[in-house]
């Protein structure tokens, strides 16, 4: 599904990322870990077009992302708050993005039902702006949209990050429904390596902008990684 | 304590990332404030000779006097628009062991040194130090002008309190209305009352006692509204009102845009920025009220063009040269989500021209001066929708300040989206309306100017696709570069 090669990015001279191959098939859950500064969300944020390489390029689904916008229909992300429209209440945004995404209210609406337990009561209805939601609903809200529209590609950003237990347990059982029943392929960061080993069939791990371990989850996993950060 | 304060408040400034944008506002900056305080220098100190030759049989301080009233309005009006009021980061201060009551007079105490009060102070220091020349009581007028500095003081902290609590806006505002009706209606003078008023502070010394006794007054009401503000849930996290949601599907008729469309009106009317620019714009509908009316302008059709642009235009000018900046709080958004650029643009560029429509109708009044200036609006207005829409955004594709919605801008303080770029890009906004009607004008005659005016506008829109897919691939090209400034954290 998702192609890189040669992918580099610097800033001012000094490397940030590079990747020289990476291969993510379709309806693989992709798990993506690092310290801070490891190049994550610059991974993510090429991925989405929004800075552009220094080398090398990224294909989605056979579609070079920095030269045309055919992948757009398709990927869906939720990478920081700057995703979410302050000014709008979480059902105006659902719609928004709906509508830009091809779908009528009634499906929307549909697909809201199904996560009514992930919102808690807390996220529909509430006659509020998502401006006012706290960081932890916000970031519902923000998960929640990228759902809409039947996307094929999913990028999530630490997703786990501010939310409540419930929640995240919750969010881990959606995630892997994603990649498992509807073939959807889903690249998630964190930095909770529990989290990541038990929703993630393959795990990255970014040390400086190098790939250093690219590993298959299995019981083992959660170990090795543990051992990797603490050396 | 209060020299930490002081220095942190010096950290804060110059390392605040709007000092920091570029030598060229600050300069436009530091002119500006030179420029007010000079223009009340100069007017306070021929104050007295002014007012002697408008108003030769009476006593220049008793005019002034009388007159005062009015610039005590003039400064509340101003400062509850303009003036920014203090603030200061006090969620680090609350936990660490330092008396609330003094940060409170802090906080209160810097308000003092307001360039508002400033002006009034460079106002009626030279009035009252040629009063003194001219051989007035030296105790009187410096009773006087203390008085007037301590009303100055009582206008800045009633005008926190304006701002702050809805309660004295709601008690104000209609009793200041109720005030200028009766003046204006001539059912009692108000103003007559007050320059007796003033008259009295100024024959009887004594009486400072007064406007005093009500500055302290006011400092302590202001003390005691921040003092039981003073926690987290009150002053630092903001009031969640709740939300009215307005069903907008009506707009739905208009076809591939309407998503966008939707959000705009939402944008506009939820947040205090854009709300801001749409009642600014308002007042430009008066701007032909200043050159229709003198004879001078009348013979000089070039610049009346120029007006008439700026009736129509006011929101298409205001809001339109910020246009990528209104969405830079969620621009990433925007732009990973599959949108078509073109319906992002075009949904701006039929908000602009709904706008000059409106504009337009409420401009009708302008009749009153006759077909041939009410012709001039039309064609400005042509223009407006033809041309300075499609100008306007192009130079927005220039334009990387990011905008904080939910924030007021205030003058001096706030330079979200302004930078020299967009002076150069306003240029050919202005200079353009004059040259298609001057030309024409010169050479033929005045109906030839409105003509090829309005003609422009109307090839504006005859060529609409071909702009806006021009303007399409220029915000393509700076779509990095925007993303990245958008990014950055003020």
């Amino acid at each position: 599904m998702i192609t890189v090669s040669n992918l580099s990015k610097s800033y001012k001279g000094i490397q940030v990322l590079n990747i020289e191959n990476l291969d993510i098939p379709k309806g693989q859950s992709f798990g993506l870990v690092g310290n801070n500064g490891a190049g994550k969300t610059t991974f993510f944020s090429l991925l989405l077009d929004l800075i552009q390489p220094t080398t090398g390029h990224i294909k989605n689904k056979n579609i070079l992302v920095n030269q045309s916008e055919d992948w757009k229909p398709f990927t869906s992300s939720f990478i920081d708050e700057s995703f979410l429209i302050g000014y709008l209440t979480p059902e105006e945004y659902f719609y928004f993005i709906g509508e830009l995404r091809g779908q009528n209210k009634s499906d929307v609406d549909n697909l809201l039902a199904q996560f009514k337990d992930f919102f808690h009561d807390e996220i529909l209805g509430k006659k509020k702006y998502l401006r006012d939601l706290s960081k932890g609903n916000q970031k519902k809200a923000g998960i929640v949209a990228t759902l809409i529209g039947n996307p094929e590609v999913i990028i999530l950003d630490e997703p786990f990050a501010n939310l409540d237990p419930t929640t995240q347990i919750r969010l881990k059982q959606i995630l892997k429904n994603l990649a498992e029943k509807q073939g959807v392929t889903v690249l998630i960061s964190s930095h909770d390596l529990m989290h990541i080993t038990e929703v993630c069939e393959r795990i990255v791990v970014l040390e400086k902008g190098d790939i250093v371990k690219d590993l298959a989850t299995s019981e083992a996993t959660l170990r090795e990684l543990e051992a990797h950060f603490t050396s | 304590m209060i020299k930490r304060f002081i220095s942190l408040e010096w950290k804060q400034f110059f390392r605040a990332s709007y000092f920091q944008k570029g030598l060229a506002i600050k300069i436009l900056l530091i002119l500006g404030a030179l420029y007010f305080g000079g223009i009340a220098l100069i007017l306070g100190g021929s104050m007295f000779v002014i007012l002697k030759k408008i108003i030769p049989d009476v006593d220049p301080i008793v005019s002034a006097n009388n007159f005062l009233v009015y610039w005590i309005l003039f400064e509340l009006m101003i400062r509850y628009f303009m003036q920014q009021l203090p603030v200061m980061n006090i969620k680090p201060l609350m936990i660490i062991p330092i008396k609330r009551n003094i940060v409170i007079h802090y906080l209160l105490g810097k308000t003092i040194f307001s360039f508002f009060n400033f002006i009034s102070l460079f106002l009626f220091l030279p009035f009252s130090v040629v009063l003194l020349v001219k051989g007035y009581p030296a105790i009187n007028v410096l009773f006087w002008f203390l008085s007037l500095m301590c009303i100055t003081m009582i206008l800045n902290f009633t005008n926190f309190l304006i701002n702050k609590s809805n309660t004295v806006f709601y008690i104000l505002v209609p009793l200041f209305l109720t005030l200028i009706g009766l003046e204006y209606f001539n059912i009692f003078k108000v103003s007559k009352l007050f320059g007796q008023i003033f008259n009295a502070l100024y024959n009887n010394p004594v009486f400072v006692i007064i406007p005093i006794a009500i500055m302290a007054g006011m400092y302590y009401v202001n003390f005691k509204f921040i003092r039981k503000g003073f926690y987290l849930d009150q002053t630092v996290s903001r009031k969640i009102k709740e939300v009215n949601v307005t069903d907008l599907s009506w707009i739905n008729r208009f076809g591939s845009i309407a998503p966008f469309l939707k959000n705009d009106v939402k944008m506009i009317w939820r947040n205090a920025r854009p709300k801001q620019v749409m009642m600014m714009s308002f007042f430009f509908l008066f701007y032909g009220l200043i050159f229709y009316t003198q004879p001078m302008y009348i013979k000089m059709p070039a610049v009346l063009a120029f007006a008439s642009m700026f009736v129509t235009g006011g929101f298409l000018l205001s809001f339109g040269q910020l246009v990528p900046s209104w969405d830079s709080e969620y621009y990433k958004l925007l732009m990973s989500q599959n949108i078509p650029y073109k319906k992002y643009l075009e949904s701006k560029w039929y908000l602009m021209v709904v706008a000059v429509t409106i504009s337009f109708i409420l401009s009708t009044p302008y009749l009153y001066f006759g077909w041939k200036i009410f012709g001039m609006i039309a064609a400005g207005a042509l223009f407006n929708i033809g041309l300075n829409t499609f100008i306007t955004l192009f130079g927005g594709a220039l334009n990387r300040v990011p905008i904080e919605l939910n924030t007021k801008a205030k003058a001096f303080s706030n330079t979200n989206g302004f930078n020299p770029t967009q002076m150069l890009i306003a240029l050919p906004k202005l200079v353009l309306p004059m040259l298609l009607f001057y030309v024409p004008y010169k050479l033929f005659n005045f109906e030839a100017g409105l003509i090829v005016l309005a003609l422009s506008g109307v090839l504006g829109i005859v060529f609409k696709n071909v702009f806006l897919n021009k303007i399409e691939s220029i915000y393509q090209k700076g779509k990095y570069k925007t993303i990245a400034a958008f990014a950055e954290k003020k």
